[in-house]
């Protein structure tokens, strides 16, 4: 490695710093200008005056604002995000059980919906023209405007309700238990529950890349090099594979990144239909009732994650496109 | 250039129309004025508690009846409660809901802390019903150690409060729940006075017809916490009753009966035998002893178990007679013992607490930080797994003398309502615990397909308007005597709650038979009657039919925000 690409990522890795610190502080904040008060889950006929003092304390919320955000900076630095105001348990032991079925399904959704996507994104764009594609991209659209919970609602009701053929909720049948995540991930039962949410999350994630890779296809398509390709006599779907679709592909590489961050909020929909026990449902949980540690761990997970995949977007295209470099020359 | 300072002179006004209009308006009354304000009722948004919403809505349309401005607000749930709990001065009225549990089978604990003096400022009482001789009667009701002495005085109670009415008593709702009824005996299921049929007795006598031998249940709410030193939540408690034992048990019929106690006599007002059942283990073999039960109840005298130590307060000292003999002596007469502590208070291991309890002395953490990774009981059932956010499996003790009749006790969360039904149907769950949806909808799936019982009973619980009567004209019995009295509550047990719920006319629910009161005035619909009896206490309309004072009162409150 060159010494300025290194320098490069060790600048990015400063500025991923920088940006967690700017998101954590501002989750510090949004939850505590909240109106709404944890003390209220906690509301009971025999709910003493020295109760909800002693619950303040032990939330730590009793301390002036300032002191809360410095406890709150030290300890996240060191990977304390602290304890969660109801579970009672660490909100890093909290996250750690719930977000592999989240990145399961997430990241699994978006890669499966950006394969079918380019791929049938590049077929619709070379059937330019044809019945098939007027009818491909109606049928592309209606799903992507579909809400996520009424896709997932009909084909609860249809394949599993009246079907039978998936169940309709959890990642496990009841009184399943796996001795490991390598087990359970390869297990024919896990893959049965995963399936449902798994076609709901891609039906309604497979428009953008779909599309994009459409759009740049038909553009790149008018570029000369691909007049000249023709030409030259090459078959048609070699310049698709070959020429075309590389350089479409690069928008689309980008999009990957960015999708990934946005579909964990898409995720949690689909979580709740299918009682799909992720972070997503943890997260939505924690924010209704004012669960500040366990929100805030959870949000900053999730942001660091997001982040992280921007920055592999970044390697990506680099190898993907050998004219773009960061290194400074 | 005469159209660019057009614009702005445009874009001007209309900013500044925006700003004045979003200024907070300056009080209008320039003198005092016997009309009453407008009045703000807070409930759920309709998304939220449908049935709350529409009571809302219902009483709302009552009152204006009676000539007041009435708005209804809705706010979630947890703003709602932290505006009424958090800010006692600033609310009118709200809609409000007890839950129904098995230890409130005994009445003490609502008709003391919803109503005594001693808990308007921060506990439950957040109307602020002040009323001496109430204090009185609920504090004798407390001591009265003989049922049927006790019986007259919570009789008395409940009529003082249906005289005052505090609150509006809207319903006592049916909670309703279904059991496929192929794979279990119909017979076998217990129908519990105030509870319906998800009960501990069901869990333990429910028994398998066929080949399914494990019980399937859903919860909406994912399990927060398995600790018996830790109120975490309605669907927790389900599985506390099950894994952990107690001396005494909310029976069937809604009373106390002896349970991991075979015995239980008050020997004197402040004193209580028990005489322990012989031969109790814990579910990892160790016997259980006179010294774990001393334990179980001393534990929550300290500091570290905060949310039982109210109901071991009255505890003065418990003494060890011989090995199955216990004497309990209480600080003061309290009638309620044996169901609100007794009947609450769980068994626990000494040998398992003891040093989890001493690792946290001295530190912040108290016993709900706590979580036994294989927790421990005495109880019908033992713990085997907790896949968090998804099952809570539990597995029969045979050694238990009510060992149940099923293999397992299996628990799913189930997020979404639709999926819950789904999941009956197609036989994923085989008893339905868990249901807010719309009864009708259940009761349709239960004709299709007879394989379904439903069961619905009347609750415990109960749903009612709360007045807060630091604020005027609240204060005025009168005043809520009429409101009572415009407010329809036949529409809103037929239209809010579908049918499914019986007029509540008391804070002690009907299905209570030994403790409800008989013969407490029903407060039929009657808008004439009610304005009547306004127009008897002073009461006065002006002009545009607006409701006024007695006169020598103004209004001298702002509209409530």
């Amino acid at each position: 490695m060159t010494r300025s690409s290194s320098r490069w990522i060790v600048q990015r890795l400063a500025q991923l710093a920088l940006v967690l610190w700017v998101i954590a502080t501002i989750l510090f904040l949004i939850f505590r200008l909240m109106p709404g008060n944890p003390l209220v889950a906690f509301i009971d006929p025999n709910f003493t005056a020295e109760q909800q003092r002693a619950l303040i304390h032990q939330f730590g919320l009793d301390l002036p604002l300032w002191q809360q955000y410095l406890i709150f900076l030290k300890e996240s630095v060191t990977g304390n995000l602290g304890q969660s105001f109801f579970y009672k348990a660490p909100v890093s032991q909290l996250v750690w059980e719930t977000l592999p079925n989240t990145l399961i399904l997430t990241l699994g959704s978006v890669i499966i919906a950006f394969l079918i996507g380019t791929v049938a994104g590049a077929f619709l764009a070379w059937k330019r023209g044809t019945a098939a594609e007027a009818a491909g991209i109606s049928v592309v659209v209606a799903l992507r405007a579909a809400p996520e919970f009424w896709v997932g609602m009909i084909l609860l009701a249809v394949f599993s309700f009246s079907l039978r053929w998936f169940p309709s909720s959890g990642t496990a049948s009841p009184g399943v238990h796996y001795a490991s995540l390598g087990a359970q991930l390869v297990s024919v039962d896990f893959l049965r529950h995963l399936a449902l949410p798994l076609v709901t999350f891609v039906l309604y994630l497979q428009g953008l890349p779909l599309l994009l890779m459409r759009s740049n296809m038909l553009d790149v398509m008018e570029e000369e090099f691909v007049v000249m390709a023709r030409m030259k006599g090459l078959p048609e779907a070699r310049i698709l594979l070959r020429h075309a679709a590389r350089n479409a592909l690069l928008p689309v590489a980008t999009a990957f990144a960015l999708v990934i961050g946005y579909s964990l909020s898409g995720d949690v929909v689909v979580e709740n239909v299918f009682s799909w026990p992720g972070l997503g449902r943890l997260l939505v949980k924690a924010v209704s009732s004012k669960d500040y540690p366990l929100a805030q761990g959870a949000f900053l997970v999730i942001a660091a994650l997001a982040i992280l995949m921007n920055l592999l977007a970044d390697l990506v295209y680099t190898w993907l496109d050998p004219r773009v470099s960061y290194a400074k020359r | 250039m005469r159209t660019r300072v057009l614009l702005h002179s445009l874009a001007l006004l209309v900013i500044g129309t925006l700003v004045a209009g979003a200024a907070p308006l300056a009080p209008t009354n320039a003198q005092a004025s016997r009309q009453i304000r407008e009045l703000v009722m807070v409930t759920w948004p309709q998304a939220g508690d449908p049935q709350q919403f529409e009571a809302a809505r219902i009483a709302a349309d009552g009152m204006r009846k009676l000539g007041l401005k009435v708005t209804v607000r809705t706010m979630p749930w947890e703003q709602l409660a932290d505006y009424i709990w958090y800010n006692r001065t600033k609310w009118d009225m709200t809609t409000w809901q007890m839950v129904g549990r098995p230890e409130r089978s005994d009445p003490d604990e609502i008709l003391v802390n919803l109503f005594s003096s001693s808990t308007a400022k921060d506990g439950y009482n957040f109307i602020g019903f002040i009323n001496p001789k109430y204090d009185e009667l609920a504090q004798a009701q407390r001591s009265a150690t003989d049922p049927e002495a006790r019986k007259k005085l919570v009789y008395e109670a409940q009529r003082m409060l249906a005289d005052q009415q505090p609150y509006t008593f809207l319903v006592n709702p049916k909670s309703i729940y279904a059991f496929n009824n192929q794979v279990w005996d119909a017979k076998t299921i217990v129908e519990q006075k105030g509870i319906g049929i998800k009960n501990f007795w069901t869990f333990i006598q429910a028994a398998p017809k066929g080949a399914q031998k494990d019980m399937v249940l859903n919860a909406q709410d994912p399990t927060i916490a398995i600790n018996p030193l830790y109120i975490s939540g309605k669907v927790d408690s389900w599985i506390t009753e099950l894994i952990w034992d107690r001396l005494m048990r909310v029976g069937p019929d809604g009373l106390p009966r002896p349970w991991a106690a075979s015995a239980v006599t008050w020997a004197t007002p402040t004193t209580v035998d028990v005489t322990l059942r012989p031969g109790m283990r814990w579910h990892d073999g160790k016997p259980l002893t006179a010294e774990d039960v001393i334990f179980s109840f001393m534990a929550p005298k300290g500091g570290k178990v905060p949310m039982y130590k109210p109901f071991v307060a009255n505890i003065a000292d418990i003494k060890k007679v011989n090995d199955t003999t216990l004497r309990f002596t209480l600080e003061k007469p309290q009638a309620s013992f044996l169901t609100s502590t007794l009947g609450k208070v769980n068994l626990v291991p000494r040998h398992v607490w003891e040093p989890m309890l001493q690792s946290i002395e001295g530190k912040k953490d108290t016993a709900e930080q706590l979580q036994e990774k294989a927790p421990i009981g005495s109880g019908p059932f033992k713990f085997v797994s907790w896949t968090r956010g998804q099952e809570v499996v539990l597995e029969a003790n045979t050694q238990h003398w009510a060992a149940p009749k099923m293999h397992r006790w299996i628990l799913r969360t189930v997020a979404n309502v639709e999926a819950s039904l789904g999941g009956l149907r197609n036989g994923e769950l085989n008893f339905l615990s868990d249901y807010l949806g719309d009864p009708s909808v259940l009761a349709g799936l239960s004709r299709q397909n007879p394989a379904i019982t439903v069961v619905a009973s009347t609750d415990i619980g109960f749903q009612f308007i709360g007045y807060n009567e630091r604020r005027a004209p609240f204060n005025d019995p009168t005043f809520r005597k009429a409101l009572s009295m415009a407010i329809d509550r036949t529409m809103i047990r037929l239209v809010a709650y579908k049918g499914y719920g019986v007029i509540a006319d008391s804070p002690v629910s009907h299905a209570l038979e030994f403790w409800h009161a008989p013969g407490l005035p029903q407060i039929p619909y009657n808008v004439q009657a009610a304005r009547e009896l306004l127009k008897k206490a002073g009461y006065d309309w002006d002009g545009q039919g607006r409701l006024l004072y007695p006169a020598s009162q103004t209004e001298s409150l702002e509209v409530a925000r």
